[in-house]
């Protein structure tokens, strides 16, 4: 009974906040959003019984993406909702095409979903149980997949991590006189 | 009564947020901001199906490396924003259309 | 099943509790230890006070009850009755949900701290990266408290706030990674039962790499806190009180009393990781209340202990620059951080995990034999 109210909860929480950050027009606003569903996403992995992916989730995402996130809207003139839109905001989009485009369009958008429903009526016939079995703890499951069967996986995880943090700080790297002198 | 099914469609329903944040913004950062609902959505796949249908620990880990590389990303792409910001004094992404400056 | 304070009451009385019951005993639990946790937050700064006056030779607040005890309760009854302003252009939602989402972070570490070995609320297998990864919340609450304040000094109060805790959780994290690896759980009560009651079984003198662990991760959680001296981003002299300019009343309260709660929290893990936690000497009382009364009072000794060397160090230590704080972080804290790490992982493989005292030991006994 526990699992089904903290399952409704996280997932209101999650598809309300996707649905706001769509809709949103300020930009910190979105963030905070976005927040709010991934706090919503890490309820979800608790009740799959996925207790280090959520706190993973918990550590890089929230204190780390966002953060990110929030610095890079600052420094890049943060959400200045006086500027003038123009012609190609969210508020109109252009026509995207005429009658043919749109025809063939929905018709395999029918296609698709169709075909995507009956997976998922097939899958929701033949699901395994719901019922949570005894609970154990996944780190060392998790610890001892990635050190022997995931090695290669991990170890390359680690180089391209290294690669993003040197990349990252040389892209954004103020401008050195020099290069300011060369342009001008 | 909470079943697979349940778990496809909120990711099916994020993916699709995630989307149309992608198409419909114009601001450099909102659309990573999109970009990081969609990689949730299929964390989320991951470990459902690793919970429902198969039963073993390796949807986790793929889920582990999903939010590895998203971070990842996102470091990269907000950096690129930031000097993009510096040079063109405008994030609007319909004014990077050129390849060269 | 983890264990948690109903599974442990439900052991100790040998009953079988029924679902509602099971939520209305945590209510209770939740509901006493936030509430004193809050007043230990205002105590904390009553203690700031009468410890800053005892510092400087004068004697602090000592007419509202007896030696000025109450002088906390006169406090949160002036930021009740003050006026909630919001700035005219400020952004009111995140206004308003600043200082919660500080709040939330801080009072949901609570639920892991390891008071006993029954009482802990829930000690969850994954104990100390719930803990790491909820008290990042704190850093985007300050962020927010920042930006949505619409002015020019809290917008860089927040900033420099926001840098800070965010740099400071790198040393701070890899420390813990290094002292898990000699208990071998995330949990916080098992890093606790693996040490002992005296000081030669704490795993602050396990080896010399966590003797340095302790000061790496002393230093780190001090400035993740924002407590002096890393309290740039609310100097008062400096930027005009930070990112908490504008806010008033309550809304200032949550965000001071985030900040005491949080140095609790910090001290309490400090002690739970490198001086022996709850456990008292000989393991008296091991099943019974009393024991777990006394391991309460154990555990609160030796955290108050670390939060008047807080407070200590705050009245007696000048305020950091910015470019002083950022570089401690980076170019000190975090490769010593990660020498530890690789020091205490060859430790443990050497020695299987054995402490100093116990390499000592039995290499004396082996040589008098």
């Amino acid at each position: 009974m526990f699992l089904n109210v903290v399952f409704s909860l996280s997932a209101l929480l999650t598809v309300s906040g996707a649905l706001m950050v769509v809709v949103t027009r300020n930009l910190i606003h979105s963030c905070v959003f976005l927040l709010m569903s991934l706090l919503g996403i890490v309820g979800l992995y608790v009740t799959l019984n996925a207790d280090f992916v959520a706190a993973t989730q918990l550590v890089v995402y929230v204190g780390g993406v966002i953060v990110l996130m929030l610095f890079a809207v600052m420094l890049t003139g943060g959400n200045n909702t006086k500027e003038v839109l123009s012609r190609f905001g969210f508020e109109s989009l252009p026509l995207m095409g005429n009658v043919k485009t749109y025809f063939w369009g929905i018709l395999s958008a029918i296609t698709m979903m169709s075909v995507a429903g009956n997976l998922i009526y097939r899958v929701a016939q033949s699901s395994l149980a719901s019922v949570l079995e005894q609970y154990k703890s996944s780190v060392d499951e998790i610890g001892t997949k990635l050190l022997t069967d995931h090695v290669l996986s991990f170890e390359i995880s680690s180089i391209l991590l290294l690669g993003a943090l040197v990349g990252a700080a040389i892209i954004a790297r103020p401008l050195g006189s020099k290069q300011l002198n060369e342009e001008k | 009564m909470i079943s697979l099914s349940s778990y496809l469609v909120i990711s099916l329903f994020l993916f699709l947020c995630g989307i149309t944040v992608m198409i419909a913004r114009k601001n450099i950062i909102a659309i990573l901001l999109g970009i990081e609902l969609i990689l949730n959505a299929s964390a989320l796949n991951f470990v459902a199906y690793s919970r429902f249908g198969h039963n073993n620990i390796d949807g986790h880990i793929m889920a582990l490396f999903i939010i590895v590389i998203a971070a990842a990303e996102a470091a990269v792409g907000l950096a690129i924003a930031i000097r993009y910001f510096q040079n063109r004094e405008t994030i609007h992404i319909d004014s990077a259309t050129q390849l060269q400056s | 099943m983890n264990q948690t304070i109903v599974s442990y009451l439900s052991e100790l009385f040998a009953v079988n509790f029924s679902p509602w019951v099971v939520i209305l005993i945590f209510f209770v639990a939740v509901f006493v230890v936030v509430n004193v946790m809050a007043l230990i937050g205002g105590l904390a700064t009553y203690a700031e006070r009468k410890i800053s006056a005892d510092l400087q030779m004068r004697i602090g607040p000592n007419r509202v009850g007896p030696y000025g005890l109450l002088q906390f309760l006169a406090d949160g009854v002036k930021m009740i009755t003050k006026e909630d302003t919001i700035p005219r252009d400020a952004d009111k939602f995140i206004f308003a949900l600043a200082p919660l989402l500080c709040l939330l972070g801080v009072l949901a570490t609570l639920a892991v701290l390891p008071f006993s070995s029954g009482l802990t609320l829930t000690d969850l297998n994954i104990g100390i990266f719930y803990l790491l990864g909820v008290s990042s919340l704190v850093g985007v609450g300050i962020f927010l408290g920042g930006y949505a304040s619409n002015s020019k000094w809290a917008m860089l109060g927040g900033m420099r706030g926001a840098a800070q805790i965010i740099s400071y959780e790198i040393p701070v994290t890899i420390t813990i990674l290094s002292i898990v690896l000699i208990s071998g759980s995330l949990s916080l009560n098992q890093v606790v039962e693996r040490q002992g009651a005296f000081p030669n079984g704490w795993l602050l003198f396990h080896n010399p790499f966590s003797f340095i662990g302790f000061f790496i991760y002393f230093i780190g959680a001090l400035a993740e806190t924002n407590r002096a001296p890393f309290d740039l981003p609310e100097a008062e002299s400096e930027l005009v009180s930070g990112y908490h300019t504008e806010y008033s009343g309550m809304r200032f309260a949550f965000f001071a009393l985030a900040e005491y709660i949080e140095v609790f929290v910090v001290c309490a893990v400090a002690t739970a990781f490198f001086l022996g936690g709850y456990k008292i000497p000989f393991n008296y009382g091991a099943g019974t209340l009393l024991g777990q009364a006394l391991q309460v009072a154990m555990f609160f000794a030796k955290t108050f202990a670390l939060y008047y060397v807080v407070i200590w160090i705050r009245w007696t230590l000048p305020r950091l620059r910015v470019d002083h704080l950022m570089t401690i972080c980076w170019k000190y804290l975090t490769p010593i951080a990660l020498f530890n790490l690789v020091g205490i992982a060859m430790w443990v493989w050497l020695f299987n995990g054995r402490s100093l005292y116990m390499i000592i030991k039995q290499a004396l006994v082996i040589s008098g034999k």
